[in-house]
Parts: structure tokens; sequence; C-alpha cells
């Protein structure tokens, strides 16, 4: 009975940690090409969400919703590299922090005009009638986040390594000098990169929102979970995200338990601070060398 | 030549003024009009604006030798205390408010009413029901109290809400609340009441949840584990419908009792069919068992284009309240706020609202007994059930007997 109530408690809690770690997921995106990050990509998530809402409001059916969604995202991203981080670059300038933390609050004060401040449902054909397995409640909602989690980083990593465009992203990941002087366009790929990332920042809110509700707060904790999880994996770990949002997921969902639900966040900050003090680079991330 | 033609344009400027603020009666409204508490806030205005309507489209309150029409200063508080501090300073600077009717969260009254107590500025809180915002002042031993409650004040609430969980035959349960004034003081009524009642209910699990959580797994595991079976809960609509869902996720078929917040529309929309069978006791439900209920009704959701009042009760208290201000502004002849006070405290007149028909709501403030000053007892309040997205009689009984009453 007991080890059932710990696993249950892990098992939910592990699920959500999929959503940190799809987030998380858009922040190596930008990191990879451009050592840059949007510190607004949680209101990206939130209006992409909200944008959905609108579109199921208007009688779209789901499945066209869900692309819907993810192209709004993906201009949104395309829209904070024009705005927020180009320039910034160009100038070999850290002003993309502030910027991008700047457009993330204007997409707040925007949500809040438009859809008001109340959290609202979001309905979806997913049923959310828990299933069980072997003594465990899990619902299909819930099952669909991980689904979406996986198919989505699976299909990006497929893009980036089998297609041309990909391999471009790769490269530049890897040396942007020496790519540029291949005739790779580095401003090309930093831009696709942060549409990649609005399109993952999407689909996370679109996932997430028939479980906590849609409205301009929804992606306030979670974006600080995902950054967490983002470092403590590594800026540059790929699938390590997964594993580290699953852990943070479980480990919160514990934690609440046996210490109270007030100190649910502790983990992700302690985890946090452990990672910097330990291992910088995040567990599964790669020391870097730099040659000088 | 061209100063004395402005200084006449000032003084006659000032003189409407004056002129036109002596011709109302000045009344604010506070509560929260945007956020979670939303629903209430907006519901308490709109039904209180109604009512104001009624009696200023018939030329208004009879105060002494004229007639004079309402005039209502919206204040929006956004269910935060710091706000609620600021606007209640506001009101009490202004030198002509003739009172204030309003309040939906327990702790904004905590913070902003002693404001109005200390200028003497007459209040009536509605639809805050937290017991704290009125034992507040019998703790303190105040002698004068410019605070009225309309509102079915928590400790009515939590003995209905033990009883029905006894009258169920239920022995385990489970107390979750959220970590607000009114969620805490919500528990310690529930706790209070158990006792009172003959400790015939086992708390297996005590638990709380922050404004905003939406997983609320490990609570309900506690209590699941704990073999409750039924949840007691003190929270407000999101965070309400937070908790529906975590027990329809965990598979948990056990009734959700609570306070009548669990009748906010942001409750019973995000909740969905999973808030189904919940039960709180309601001072209003939207059920049109009186003609006088019935044009309510209707005038409201013609007058706000909705075909559901967000909180029916709020809107029926907002209502009522102002009517019972009213009756106190011609009973006291006057628009001085502590006179309406006076008058509040012995309304000679009975006043026909939507909730009952109101016999001397007040009587003069005794810090030995706080229901001096409240206006709601147990026969008032009956028990509400959530049915497909609408609030409903949970017993037969209750509507017949309001049915008949409103008949004699």
């Amino acid at each position: 009975m007991y080890t059932l109530l710990i696993v249950q408690l892990a098992v939910s809690g592990a699920l959500m940690g999929m959503v940190y770690a799809l987030v998380a997921y858009g922040f190596q995106l930008t990191f990879a090409t451009s050592k840059s990050i949007n510190f607004g990509q949680g209101e990206l998530v939130m209006l992409s969400a909200l944008f959905s809402l609108t579109l199921i409001d208007t009688g779209l059916p789901y499945w066209l919703v869900v692309p819907g969604g993810m192209l709004f995202g993906a201009a949104l991203g395309l829209f904070v590299e024009r705005a927020g981080v180009r320039l910034a670059l160009e100038q070999k300038s850290e002003g993309w922090i502030l910027l991008t933390i700047i457009l993330g609050l204007l997409g707040f004060s925007t949500a809040e005009n438009i859809w008001g401040r109340d959290d609202r449902p979001f309905p979806t054909p997913i049923p959310s009638d828990p299933l069980h397995f072997f003594g465990i409640d899990v619902t299909p909602l819930e099952l669909s986040v991980a689904v979406g989690v996986l198919t989505v980083m699976g299909l990006v990593e497929l893009f980036k390594r089998k297609t041309l465009l990909g391999k471009a992203f790769e490269a530049v990941s890897a040396d942007r000098d020496a790519a540029q002087l291949m005739g790779i366009s580095a401003t090309r790929t930093i831009q696709l990169s942060y549409g990649l990332s609005g399109l993952v920042a999407a689909m996370a809110g679109i996932l997430v929102a028939p479980i906590t509700t849609v409205g301009p707060t929804m992606a306030s904790v979670l974006v600080l979970k995902a950054f967490s999880v983002a470092v403590v994996a590594g800026l540059d770990s790929g699938f390590g995200v997964v594993l580290v949002g699953l852990f943070l997921g479980a480990l919160e969902s514990l934690t609440s338990f046996y210490l109270g639900s007030g100190w649910r966040e502790a983990p992700g900050l302690v985890l946090l601070i452990l990672a910097l003090a330990v291992r910088p680079n995040g567990v599964f991330g790669k020391a870097t060398i730099r040659k000088v | 030549m061209m100063k004395k033609t402005m200084l006449a344009a000032l003084a006659t400027g000032l003189f409407a003024l004056q002129a036109y603020a002596a011709d109302t009666v000045r009344i604010a409204i506070t509560g929260p009009f945007t956020g979670g508490s939303a629903p209430m806030g907006v519901s308490m205005r709109d039904g209180a604006k109604l009512a104001i309507d009624e009696i200023n489209r018939a030329g208004g309150i009879q105060v002494g030798a004229k007639k004079m029409k309402i005039e209502v200063i919206e204040r929006d508080d956004e269910a935060k205390n710091e706000r609620g501090a600021l606007i209640a300073q506001e009101l009490t600077s202004m030198k002509d408010l003739a009172g204030v009717i309003g309040t939906v969260n327990t702790g904004v009254c905590l913070a902003g009413d002693k404001y109005c107590q200390e200028k003497g500025l007459t209040k009536i809180i509605t639809p805050a029901a937290g017991s704290a915002s009125m034992t507040q002042w019998s703790k303190a031993g105040v002698k004068d109290l410019s605070i009225f409650r309309f509102s079915a004040d928590d400790g009515i609430q939590a003995s209905m809400v033990v009883e029905e969980a006894i009258n169920r035959r239920f022995t385990k349960v489970a107390i979750i609340h959220d970590s607000t004034n009114y969620g805490v003081s919500g528990r310690d009524d529930l706790l209070n009441q158990i006792r009172k009642q003959g400790n015939r209910l086992q708390v297996v699990a005590t638990e709380k949840f922050n404004i905003g959580d939406k997983d609320m797994t490990a609570q309900l595991l506690k209590a699941k584990f704990g073999g409750a079976q039924a949840i007691l809960i003190w929270g407000i609509g999101p965070e309400l419908a937070a908790v529906s869902n975590g027990m329809a996720k965990l598979g948990m078929k056990v009734p959700l009792i609570g306070g009548w917040t669990l009748s906010m529309s942001n409750y019973i929309d995000n909740a969905g069919k999973n808030g189904n069978g919940t039960l709180m006791p309601q001072t209003f439900i939207e059920d049109p068992i009186t003609p006088k209920a019935r044009s309510f009704i209707e005038s409201y959701h013609k007058t706000y284009g909705v075909s559901r009042i967000p909180s029916p009760m709020s809107a029926a208290q907002g209502y009522d309240a102002v009517y019972i201000f009213a009756a106190a502004v011609k009973q006291a002849k006057s628009t001085d706020t502590h006179k309406i006070k006076d008058a509040l405290e012995d309304l000679k007149e009975p006043v026909k609202g939507v909730i009952a028909t109101w016999k001397h709501p007040y009587s003069k403030w005794n810090p030995a007994d706080e229901q001096t000053h409240e206006a709601f007892r147990r026969d008032r309040v009956v028990m509400g059930m959530v049915q497909d997205g609408r609030v409903v009689f949970a017993n037969q009984a209750d509507r017949q007997r309001l049915m008949k009453n409103a008949g004699q």
C-alpha cells in the first residue's frame, strides 16, 4: 500500500516533469545556435495556449488547433529573435537578456488585455478519466503530455539530423564561424532555432493547458522549473532534459507529500544551486574547452 | 475683469459641485472585479447596481423632504489585501460618502476595515464570509462598530458542512484548505464544529494548498490513503476546481463538501463534470421559486447579457444589501454615515429583498456577541449542489420550505 502511494506520487509528478523538459528543450535549441536564450519563453507558452483556446472557441477541431497553435508559437519565436535578439547578437552585446525579458512582460500585458486575467478551462477530446496500471491511476491526459513531448522532441531531433537545413543547424551549433565560412548563414540558422523554440513552447502550452487551465500566469512557475531543468541537465544535453525533468517532477511531488505542499518549489532551486556549484555544465553537459 | 469672471466661474463651479454632491447618496462598492475571486466581486457589484437602478428609476431614496438618487463609486481591490487597505484609506478620506458595500475576501476585510471603523464609515460586508472579519472586533472589545455583515458567516457554513457529513453517516473525513486568511479560519471553524457536534468525525488528514496551485496530488493522496469518506474544503474557485480534477484523476469518488465558494462559476466551469455532486451552503439559488426571485434572475440575465449568474448568491446579497442600506438612509433622513449606522442597528420597516424579507436584521453592537451585526442565521441558508454546470437545491425539502415561506 505504502509503496503504491510513493509510486503514484512519483509517476504523477514525473509526467508533469515532462512539460518542464519540453520548455527546457526550447531553451536548448536557441542556446545551441546563438548562445542566447529567450527569458520570455514562459510568455510564449502562455500566449500560444491562449491563442489555441481562441481557435477552439471558434469551433476548429482539436487536430487543427494543435498545428495552428504551434505555428503561432513559431511566429512569436521569430518575432522575439527579430525584435529582441538579432541586434544584440550583431553587436556582440548581452542586451538580449533584458530585451527578451521586456518582450515577455509585453506579452504578459497583451494577454491580460486581450484575454483577461482569469484562468479558463481548455477543452480537449482526450478523456480525463483515470486508467489503472498495476494499482496506479494515470489519466490519458497525462499520458498525452508524455507522448506529445517525446514526439515533438523526436521530430525536431530527426529534422536536425536528416535534413540539409537541420545539418546547417548542427554546423552552426558546433562552430558558428566555421559554418559561416562554409557558406551557411548564421543569422538564418539562429532565426530557425528561435522559430523551432517557439514551436516547442507552444506545444508545451497546448499539452499542459488541459491539466492546469489557461490564464496569463499559467507559465510563470513552469518556466522557472524549466530553467532549473535546463541548467541542471546542461544547456547542450539534448535528451538529458527529459531525465532531469522526470526526476524533478517526481521529486517535487514527493517533497510536497513528505514536507508539506509549501515546500513544493524547493527541490528545483536546491538542484539548481547544487548543479551550479558541482557541475556548472550540467549533469549531461559537455565541458567546453575554450580555445584562444 | 478677466479675473473676476474666472473667479465667478470658479465659484459657480464649486457651488454646482456641492449642490450636486448634496443631491445624491454616494455609496462605494468595492470588491475584486478581476482575478480568481472576480465571479463573486462582479456578481455582487452587478446585483447591487441592479437594485440601485431600480431605486433610481423610482426617483431615488426619500431622505427627509426630498428624493435623492444613489451615486456609485466602484473600486477593484483585485482580492489583494494591500489594495484593499489603500482603497479603504481613499474611501475614508472622501467627505460625503454615505457608506460602503462589498468586499469578497476575508483578508481584504482584515486589511481595510480598520480604516472604516476608525472614521466611523458605515460598511456592509458582502459576501466575504470568513469569521475573522467580524470576530476581530469582538476580540478587540470595540464598543461602537460601523461594520456590518450581510453574508452567511463561516461559522454557520462550517456547522452545515459538518452536519451534512454526519447526516450522510461518514466517520472519516479529510480537511483541505487554502493558505489564505479565509482558508485557515475555515479550517478552524470546521475543527471547532466537529468538536461541538460530538466528535463524530475523525479527521484523517488536514492539508493546505496555495493560491495558484494546480497539482493537488500530494494532499489528495493523504486523504485517500487515510480512508477519507468525504473531503471538507475551504478555498476559492480555481484551486477548488484543481482539487476536483485531481480527485477525478486519482479515481477518488468521495463527495466534496465545503464553503459556499464551491458555487463560483470558475469552480463549476473549470471542474466540469468532475464538479457534479459537490455540496455547499447557499443563501440564494438561481431557481425562480418566488416571483421576486424570478424577476431578479430575469433582469440580471437581461441587463448583463448572461444565461447564468457567475455567483448567484453574491448577486442576490449585493442586491439585498443595497435595499437594506437604502432603508437605513431613509430612516436616518440623512446621508450622514454615522446616522445611517444608527438606523441600520434599529431598522423599523421590514425590507423586501430577493433572499428574504429582512425584519430588523441588525441590532445595537455588542462586543460579546457579533451576531448583533450579522444578518444571516442558520435558517436562511440551504445546501446547494452542483449539477451539470449549475447549482441546484440539494434537498427538495429546502426548496418547498422557501416557496411556502414566500407564499405566506
